[in-house]
């Protein structure tokens, strides 16, 4: 128990120095706060929205315009309130979106470290499945299996677990393989520490990167496809989400009344929790690899160059300045 | 001067970034006469890859700025040649051997295509003269079968083969100057020595000026006629070779030469630098070399020591050399 | 590019098509004892004589009356002569047929995204990495981002919303008529590239700036390299190094993608498809599933990925063709 509180007080620590980290990058700073922005709109949708979407009693005049009464107007077909179902929609969104993201990056973690720590049979499996799931075309395979097993969003979240854990198992794996021959881990085999421990010790911190890169980046690209399910009208029927209602706009016919704020706020509600996402895994990527910032702005730094700056700095090398200084000494 | 191949005054190279500004190479001066090796030895990050790169104008700016007063190649002084200009240069007068020919060969390409090259570019040949070319450039540097090595991939290649692939490369034109840049740090030690004795002799029988550069005072010892001695951006030291091993003056050349191991001699013990070269972006006041001397004193971390020239032709940089001889005084400029 | 590496290539693609298929046969069979209810799930009127009634004519009529394993060896037999199966629309189409039907129509829409994305986004990206750090490369960055963070379909709405309802400048429906009168005349022509216009667009937004910003960082990543400053150093001009040297390696991770892309062809406009009314291959799957149609479904779904098994075959032995060190130790 104490061992586990310890682990968690860990991790806590990390992801805060992760936060402070991002906290103090321009970019990742914009990334940051939208996210807390909808967090906030999460959590706290009942108190912020004005109506409850839900609630078939609340609804109102069918088709308004935005007013002060209803901030994005109403709908169509059945007179719910646009900015209200804007706020809700962000639930479904961020909840998918970061419990894939994290389920992806423990499932593609373990099989990743599986293959390229283990090797041999594992690896030869892993590798098997994944090359399978990397030739049956998500979208569909998706379409057939909520058909089968229905549509919850629990279901959801379990079919892009189970079938999109396959790229970060690639590079996992790679890079595993190098740290596999790392002597730290030479060393740790050598004394006698047992495969599991050096897979949990040595090799996932090693990965933990990585990890929490990857668990941005999917997460934006979950939401994404979330969306894109809920717009064919094939995800949770009872839930209120960014991509059904894109759907019920196209099908409600925001487009022909002109309506384009219907349009809109989902979309843009889509953007800013994708681009939010991949904004911070971006930029824990620049962390990371630094080189990768650097000669990307020195092109920027050679356009604003101080001139007079640069010709002291030859000037202070030359030998005569220093023959001047030292005959004076001598 | 008529017998100097290259001759280089007051060479500066920077690399400004967002910190500030990386001073790699600070105003060094340094000859080739006409079919001699020359050889700058110093630790990594001192700057000597740079300054090749520098003689051959391959620094892009960005990220490099480069300043020389003069870059006489044989005459003709290529410090205000433009790329295309140095285009007609490169490969045919001044060529160049890189550290590690698995990376410094294009990995899609067979080898006998990227010598072709060299031959289309310069020699005026069409494709299978230039063919014909390589297979005798290659037998030269001593690639077994070099007819159908030359239709195979850099990675089939062991790493002295490569080498030599690289060796055949750069004299392939019969350039003028060929600069080898730590040409066998990537390799084992036995095929270390067969790598050089194919260089040196290619150098010895074709006449051709080669600058060597090193962090091995050990490679220099036996091709190598000058020897110069760069410390963080600076030439600290310069000498012939055997007055360099016989009589170090420069305490760093002293630390440099204790670090060769020595089968003779087993009461000596191993003598090391202490701490690495200082980061180019933060070198300290004085001698850059004063934080790590044991001779060092409170001028030497206030004034950087002039370059003074001896009696002998030797340079040295530095206000307490070691092991002068008697008859060596400082020449008055 | 050895033989012995193609054949082992092609083994490999023949083992991974046997698992696919294998598995296609056993999905709509999980969770049911009977794959008669699976395809005729029990109505709430029903009786149970009359349910029985109704699954033993659909066990006869698809063959369920045998055992599992004869079922998958007919399976195995019917598809080596492609028969997919028969489709529960009414008349009982072969799902071949059907596939043949909307198959061109998807390719039209798909293959010509695909050359649209590669020739302005490999052409943008060199552009980009060419005038490294210049406003042409930011431009790209900064549409790189935005575009990534927006769902392709959301981008057709858009643009069917704007183009197409207040400009009227493209049809924002297609009719379904197109496909049915279409008889290779001019006029039939100038209907479907109309009609095809907006959808095209809405695709290739986001490829052609997902194939750029790739094509700038392999292209600036090769520009480091150090055979890059061998080249040069042997006196070749800046055009020389680029086409001999940077382009080929810088090409290989574009090979990659372009494979992906193909392999993808079939499947990858599910919902632009549906947002368009265009009836393609993805249209043809969205029908079958909310109809049930599993044979249509899964023959569907057994095409877009031997397709797609093929089409990383090719890629694959296009790109040992490219870089001579594959055949040697495996890519991955």
């Amino acid at each position: 128990m104490k061992s586990f509180m310890n682990g968690l007080k860990e991790m806590l620590s990390g992801i805060w120095g992760f936060i402070r980290k991002l906290w103090r990058h321009p970019k990742g700073r914009i990334g940051l706060i939208i996210v807390i922005l909808l967090v906030v709109c999460a959590l706290f949708a009942p108190w912020i929205a004005p109506y409850d979407p839900y609630d078939v009693t609340q609804r109102a005049q069918k088709g308004l315009s935005p007013s002060f009464q209803h901030l994005l107007g109403t709908t169509i077909t059945t007179g719910q309130d646009i900015f209200s179902m804007l706020i809700y929609g962000t639930r479904v969104s961020l909840t998918i979106g970061v419990v894939t993201g994290v389920s992806l990056a423990f499932l593609g973690a373990l099989m990743g470290i599986c293959a390229g720590y283990i090797g041999g049979f594992a690896d030869t499996l892993i590798m098997r499945i994944v090359d399978v799931l990397l030739v049956i075309p998500t979208l569909p395979l998706t379409i057939v299996l909520t058909n089968l097993f229905g549509r919850s969003y629990l279901m959801i979240i379990l079919i892009f677990t189970l079938f999109g854990w396959t790229g970060l198992a690639r590079v996992i794996r790679s890079l595993v393989l190098v740290l596999k021959n790392a002597n730290y881990v030479k060393a740790a085999e050598l004394a006698g520490a047992s495969r599991w421990h050096i897979m949990m010790k040595h090799i996932l911190p090693g990965t933990s990167h990585l990890l929490i890169m990857s668990t941005a980046l999917t997460s934006a690209g979950i939401m994404v496809a979330e969306a894109g399910l809920s717009f064919l009208g094939l995800g949770d029927p009872t839930a209120i989400s960014w991509g059904k209602m894109l759907a019920e706009a196209q099908s409600g016919g925001a487009l022909l009344f002109g309506h384009w704020w219907w349009i809109i706020a989902p979309g843009i509600g889509i953007f800013l929790a994708v681009f939010s996402f991949m904004r911070i895994g971006l930029v824990m990527e620049e962390v990371f690899n630094p080189k990768m910032k650097q000669s990307s702005n020195i092109y920027k730094l050679f356009k604003n160059l101080n001139n007079t700056y640069i010709e002291e700095v030859f000037s202070s090398m030359s030998e005569a300045q220093i023959l001047g200084v030292g005959g004076e000494q001598s | 001067m008529k017998d100097l191949m290259l001759k280089v005054r007051n060479l500066k190279v920077i690399f400004p970034n967002q910190m500030g500004v990386l001073k790699a190479v600070e105003g060094i001066d340094f000859d080739i006469p006409k079919g001699k090796c020359v050889a700058i030895v110093g630790e990594s990050g001192c700057g000597k890859s740079v300054t090749s790169l520098a003689v051959m104008k391959l620094l892009n700016s960005p990220p490099a700025m480069v300043r020389v007063d003069e870059l006489v190649l044989d005459g003709a002084d290529l410090k205000d040649y433009t790329d295309q200009m140095m285009q007609e240069v490169r490969g045919k007068q001044i060529s160049m051997i890189f550290q590690d020919a698995m990376t410094a060969l294009n990995p899609v390409m067979t080898i006998g295509k990227q010598i072709d090259e060299v031959f289309i570019r310069h020699g005026k040949m069409d494709k299978g003269e230039a063919r014909i070319a390589t297979i005798k450039a290659l037998e030269l540097v001593g690639v077994p079968e070099p007819k159908s090595r030359a239709n195979q991939f850099p990675h089939q290649l062991s790493g002295g083969m490569r080498q030599r692939v690289l060796i055949a490369m750069a004299f392939a034109c019969m350039p003028k100057l060929i600069i080898a840049d730590e040409p066998t740090t990537a390799l084992d030690v036995t095929i270390q020595a067969q790598v050089l004795d194919v260089l040196s002799d290619m150098q010895k029988k074709h006449e051709v000026s080669l600058l060597l550069i090193t962090h091995d005072l050990s490679v220099v010892a036996n091709m190598a006629d000058t020897i110069y001695v760069m410390y963080s951006g600076k030439i600290v030291e310069k000498a012939k070779v055997r007055e360099l091993f016989l009589h170090p003056h420069h305490p760093y050349t002293i630390g440099l030469l204790g670090s060769i191991p020595k089968l003779s001699d087993e009461v000596h013990k191993f003598v090391q630098i202490p701490d690495a070269v200082p980061h180019p972006m933060f070198k300290p006041t004085g001698c850059y070399f004063h934080p790590r001397c044991s001779h060092s004193t409170l001028k030497c971390s206030q004034v950087m020591p002039p370059l003074k020239t001896l009696l002998n032709g030797r340079e040295i940089r530095c206000f307490h050399p070691q092991n002068v001889v008697d008859f060596e005084e400082v020449a008055h400029e | 590019m050895q033989k012995g590496y193609v054949f082992k290539r092609i083994l490999y693609a023949i083992f991974i098509f046997f698992i696919v298929m294998t598995l296609n046969f056993f999905i709509p069979r999980i969770g049911v004892t009977d794959p008669a209810e699976r395809y005729y799930p029990p109505q709430g009127n029903m009786s149970e004589i009359e349910y029985d009634i109704i699954k033993q004519v659909t066990r006869e009529q698809y063959g369920f009356d045998v055992s599992t394993f004869q079922q998958y060896l007919n399976y195995v037999e019917k598809l080596s002569r492609f028969d997919l199966g028969t489709s529960f629309k009414s008349g009982s189409p072969k799902v071949s047929d059907l596939i043949a039907q909307r198959l061109p129509w998807t390719l039209v829409l798909s293959v010509t995204n695909l050359i649209i994305c590669l020739s302005i986004g490999i052409s943008l990206g060199s552009i980009a990495a060419w005038k490294r750090g210049r406003w042409q490369d930011t431009a790209l960055l900064n549409a790189s981002t935005i575009s990534t963070a927006l769902p392709g379909f959301f981008i057709a709405l858009i643009l069917s919303f704007y183009l197409g309802f207040e400009l009227e400048l493209f049809p924002a429906y297609t009719n379904p008529n197109m496909i049915s009168q279409f008889d290779w005349s001019f006029e039939a022509i100038k209907v479907v590239i109309a009609n095809a216009a907006l959808p095209i667009i809405s695709m290739s937004i986001g490829g052609i700036i997902s194939y750029a910003q790739g094509t700038r960082n392999s292209v600036i990543a090769v520009t480091n390299e150090d055979f890059i400053l061998t080249a040069r150093s042997k006196g070749l001009s800046q055009r020389q190094v680029l086409y001999k040297h940077t382009l080929r390696n810088a090409m290989l991770p574009i090979v990659t993608s372009i494979g992906m892309s193909i392999s993808g062809l079939i499947g990858g406009a599910v919902i632009i498809e549906q947002i368009f009314n265009w009836n393609g291959m993805g249209t043809l799957f969205l029908e079958a599933n909310s109809t049930n149609d599993y044979p249509l479904m899964m023959g569907v779904m057994l095409f877009m990925s031997s397709f797609a098994i093929v089409a990383n075959l090719v890629t694959e032995l296009c790109y040992s063709l490219l870089d001579p060190r594959v055949t040697v130790g495996e890519r991955r």
